[in-house]
């Protein structure tokens, strides 16, 4: 039975938001916790990876988006106790996009490839000192008590509520972002990675198509750290630091860069790790520092690149077999043919 | 404050210094190579650790020529762990995205804070200054160090030495094309990839001579890699990328916004830092010194 | 809020539970198993090394507690996790234990992390005590029923304030070297509050306050702000910073002589900076949470005994002394069913927690360190002193700021 691309990506989703849903019958409530954090992570492995894969652009700087989504919402539960939520939520993301889109116009305007992911990095930093430095948003110590709000009728303070809620939103946010990635503004986003003179020959407006590509991963971004206020109830400058930067580009090549799941693989891989691993503590940075670089030498198109081979390998001559696309992104002319 | 304004220019020029020893290395491998090594301030901790581990070797070495042989030392071995990076990440992942690079970059940081913690354990150590360099002379208020002025110093022959490396020696100048052009240089028959991975091993055995030269700056701990990075990233960005005039410059340029934001900004200590990284890149995206070229 | 039955606790095997009225009060079923204890505590990160005598101190504390036959006649047992010094890690592992049924926790040493506990544990039905953390919003603004401070809290700076009134009467005018962040600030303005009101106490003259500088924290680099500091015409200065900054601090302020003809007063660091500095290390006095040497109660000598023994650290820190008066608190507690207004013994001494806020009344201990060419660790403790707490613990006010006394 053939699915068409769509109808394959719901099923999927469908089976693993049924599973998540399933997990406060199985777990104990820590492990609960662990999913929802994980599920926001997931989506902040897309937001880079619709940036990084689909549109070409690396972004070092994420955490800035995730952080101002967390601040918005805590700021708006605490401050505006009787706004609702998903118009807080809604605020979150739009707060999201604007960032994305002032520092992607700042940072784009004269540099491309390393000089951009460097700039995303420096700018995010002043960020995260701005927000540790001001008393509005509660300096080092950061907000705490933020409530987990009503929805309508519905209180998500009640029992496993609010992760059923993460949940919902997350599921919408990937199906939103695989909507992006595979419709029209997708596909002139990835013209515009592969070839940027030629696709501003064919018309398109790249700097434009960026910055939009920017404010959708900004405005995903900034809603699912939207999502993790109530959740853990506090927002901190931690949540802005450039070591959280890092995680949505581990998740994605961990998992493969070139997947659109690769982000989810990469994050649940992650967090089981640094479970298992959890009470080891003391060695914990050379075995997370290892695990990477074992990955991103040995293979280099992540988990599912991997597994994609060996499924090719399985099947090696079944008619009507599409070829693969390109399991890492590979450089550009300029810098592969350097060495 | 004018009273204070030669402690302040001085101060300027040890953090410039001391900064521009840090930032040396990470600005030529990412002039060459277009990586930005996340690890570079990983290495500089571990040559420090190093150098500090052979000065307390023995009783031999407490003297200004046991310090700088440990310094030259410390050089040496992550000169040698640079090669076998070069080996095992770099040239693997040359030719893939850049990101590929970064994030194994950052995980050899993490590789070597954790080693940082396993061979020296977690407390905080202090080096002191060789005995030739304890003492501190005095010019009116202007209190100066002697080893304060040995970080000066050492800055300026490193950068001196680095200038005619790159100007004035054949290989310097084969470095200097293959940041122009590395497929030209190719063609023309250069080994390219043997120069890559000189740079490297250059770059490596830069920032284990920086932490040997600046083992008595500050403490040692293993979060020195954390506390360099932010201030040797804003150099080499503010500088250029690749560009070690570049770096030099800005590395004094941020070191007089550093001691001037002490003065000026006494509530809000290091912010003046990043509001002039902002202004710059705002100005200048691509750093002062941004032709592309290594010098 | 639900009081838990014996039936229930039986049925969930965990063993330990908590009856929640209005005062949280702690039951425990009738069994042969463990109770378990969880420890939250900085495992990794910066604060990694103070971790580690909080793990070491609450291993130690626990083996001897067994030892002696356990808490009513059940074993305690020990469950680590890592803070991280990041209050989503940390409230991430705390609901994992949660979820495990482990509902007694102690351990936590950053502020943000004691911050985030409380609604945590009062959402939970948990309760969480603190190993060091310094916040003072801990038991006024953020308190909460369910987070007990049961080592001093920041009224070791009131202590110290007075011990620099009685040792140093004519030291008067006061400077503070302080990182720009709450903990910083936090230190400073209680202490100032102390100094302004046991100097006109104790030695009758009015304590000249001198503005503090401000340093960042995590740099490297402070010459600009020693350069600053030397010129000022206080004769005392206090510092707040700590661990590798503190070192470096000091390290950079030798040659200026910053604290040749001052007195050094350091909020907390005790051997951190003297063990880095070692001969260099400027004579200072230094808050501790415990001084081994100077505590020869029964209790003390066999917890640093079996602590060298487990070890080989012949100079353990204060935050090993915290780990044990937590676990001393909650063996007391199950034993007489209750924290609030429990009284306990400790290796500094009896502790009381205060009721009406949840903290700890206890003894605070305060040493001077000199430097010691000859000694092997280039320093030695050259005097203590022990300043009971319920003179200078500041009045209980759970849910409001802390009043503090200002310079006018």
């Amino acid at each position: 039975m053939t699915l068409s691309p769509a109808a394959r990506f719901l099923l999927v989703l469908a089976v693993l938001t049924a599973a998540a849903l399933l997990l406060p019958f199985v777990a104990n409530r820590g492990l609960v916790f662990l999913a929802g954090v994980v599920a926001i992570n997931v989506v902040l492995g897309m937001a880079f990876n619709l940036l990084f894969s689909t549109a070409g652009l690396l972004s070092f700087g994420q955490a800035t988006f995730s952080a101002t989504g967390a601040y918005a919402v805590a700021l708006l539960l605490l401050r505006l106790p009787d706004i609702p939520f998903l118009l807080a939520l809604a605020l979150a993301a739009a707060a999201g996009a604007l960032a994305a889109v002032v520092i992607g116009f700042v940072a784009l305007r004269r540099t491309e490839g390393v000089y951009f992911a460097v700039l995303t990095l420096a700018f995010a930093e002043l960020v995260h000192v701005v927000i540790a430095k001001t008393s509005f948003f509660g300096r080092n110590d950061g907000l705490t008590g933020i409530p987990r709000p009503r929805l309508g009728p519905i209180d998500l303070a009640q029992g496993q509520a609010y992760y059923v809620f993460v949940i919902v939103v997350t599921a919408l946010l990937i199906a939103c972002l695989w909507w992006v990635t595979h419709s029209r503004l997708g596909r002139s986003f990835r013209a515009v990675r592969l070839d940027p003179m030629r696709a501003a020959f064919l018309g398109i407006d790249v700097r434009r198509r960026q910055l939009e590509a920017f404010a959708i991963s900004g405005a995903c971004a900034a809603t699912a750290g939207g999502l993790m206020g109530p959740l853990t109830s506090i927002v901190s400058p931690d949540l802005a630091h450039w070591g959280e930067s890092t995680k949505p580009i581990l998740f994605t090549l961990l998992g493969g860069a070139g997947h659109f799941w690769g982000p989810l693989v990469g994050a649940v891989v992650f967090s089981a790790v640094e479970y298992g691993t959890r009470s080891l503590a003391g060695a914990s940075d050379l075995i997370t520092g290892g695990l990477l670089l074992a990955v991103v030498l040995a293979i280099p198109g992540g988990l599912l690149g991997l597994a994609a081979l060996l499924v090719a390998r399985l099947r090696p001559n079944r008619a009507g077999n599409q070829p693969s696309p390109p399991a890492i992104p590979v450089a550009s002319t300029a810098e592969g043919a350097a060495r | 404050m004018i009273a204070d304004l030669p402690s302040l220019l001085f101060n300027a020029l040890v953090w410039g210094m001391a900064t521009f020893l840090v930032a040396a290395g990470l600005t030529m491998i990412f002039g060459i190579l277009h990586v930005l090594n996340f690890s570079h301030g990983g290495f500089f901790m571990i040559g420090a650790y190093v150098a500090h581990s052979l000065t307390n070797w023995s009783a031999a070495m407490a003297n200004i020529w046991g310090f700088l042989a440990a310094s030259v030392l410390a050089g040496a071995v992550i000169g040698l762990v640079g090669l076998v990076v070069d080996r095992a990440v770099f040239r693997r992942l040359a030719h893939v995205d850049g990101a590929y690079v970064l994030v194994a970059t950052y995980a050899l940081l993490l590789v070597c804070n954790g080693f940082v913690k396993l061979v020296w354990g977690l407390n905080v150590v202090s080096a002191s200054p060789p005995p030739e360099l304890f003492e501190v002379s005095f010019i009116g208020n202007l209190v100066l160090p002697h080893y304060s002025l040995f970080v000066v110093v050492a800055g300026v022959v490193v950068f001196l030495a680095l200038e005619w490396l790159i100007n004035m020696t054949s290989v310097g100048r084969l470095i200097q094309a293959i940041a122009i052009d590395p497929w030209m240089a190719r063609l023309l028959g250069v080994n390219v990839g043997l120069i890559y991975s000189a740079t490297v091993i250059i770059g490596f055995a830069l920032a284990g001579l920086a932490g040997g030269l600046l083992v008595a700056n500050q403490s040692l701990s293993p979060d020195l890699a954390g506390i360099f990075i932010i201030q040797a990233f804003g150099v080499v960005i503010v500088g250029g990328m690749g560009s070690i005039r570049g770096a030099f410059l800005a590395a004094i340029l941020l070191g007089l916004v550093d001691s001037f934001g002490t003065a000026l900004l006494p509530q809000m200590p290091g912010v003046l830092f990043f509001v002039a990284l902002a202004a710059i890149l705002l100005v200048r995206p691509r750093g002062l010194i941004a032709s592309g070229r290594l010098s | 809020m639900t009081k838990l039955t014996r039936r229930a606790l039986l049925a969930s095997g965990a063993g330990t539970a908590l009856a929640l009225s209005a005062h949280p009060r702690i039951v425990v079923g009738q069994t042969n198993e463990p109770i378990r204890l969880g420890v939250v505590t900085p495992l990794s990160g910066p604060q990694e090394f103070i971790g580690s005598f909080v793990k070491n101190g609450a291993e130690v504390a626990v083996d001897l507690i067994n030892k002696a036959g356990g808490v009513r006649g059940r074993p305690l047992a020990l469950e680590f996790r890592d803070e991280k010094a990041n209050p989503a890690a940390a409230t991430t592992v705390a609901r994992e234990l949660l979820g495990m049924g482990i509902n007694l926790q102690f351990g936590t040493i950053a502020s943000t992390v004691a911050l985030a506990y409380g609604p945590l544990m009062q959402a939970e039905n948990g309760v969480n005590l603190t190993c060091g953390a310094g916040s003072e919003k801990i038991n006024h603004e953020n308190y909460s029923p369910h987070v007990f401070r049961i080592g001093d809290g920041t009224y070791r700076m009131r202590a110290q304030a007075r011990m620099m009134a009685e040792k140093f009467p004519d030291v008067t005018s006061w400077t503070g070297i302080i990182p720009d962040h709450e903990y910083g600030r936090t230190v400073w303005a209680i202490y100032v509050d102390g100094l302004l009101e046991f100097y006109p106490k104790i030695t009758g003259k009015q304590p000249q306050i001198v503005d503090p500088i401000i340093v960042p924290y995590g740099s490297g680099d402070y010459r600009n702000f020693i350069t600053q500091a030397a010129r000022t015409p206080a004769r005392g200065i206090v510092n707040a910073t700590y661990g590798g900054d503190a070192a470096t601090f000091f390290q950079q302020a030798r040659p200026f002589g910053l604290f040749n003809n001052r007195v050094l007063m350091d909020a907390a660091n005790e051997f951190i900076v003297a063990n880095a500095l070692k001969a260099q290390v400027p004579k200072h006095w230094t808050g501790t949470h415990w001084y081994y040497a100077a505590n020869s109660s029964p209790i003390s000598k066999t917890f640093y005994e079996a602590y060298v023994a487990k070890t080989g650290q012949k100079m353990p820190m204060g935050w090993a002394g915290e780990a044990q008066a937590a676990v001393a608190a909650y063996a007391a507690a199950i034993a007489k069913t209750g924290l609030k207004g429990l009284t306990f013994d400790t290796v500094t001494g009896a502790r009381t927690i205060r009721a009406e806020d949840n903290q700890a009344i206890k003894d605070l201990e305060m040493i001077q360190i000199e430097p010691d060419a000859g000694s092997d660790v280039g320093f030695k403790v050259s005097d203590y002193v022990k300043i009971p707490g319920a003179g200078v613990i500041e009045p209980a006010t759970p849910g409001k700021a802390m009043v503090l006394r200002k310079p006018s």
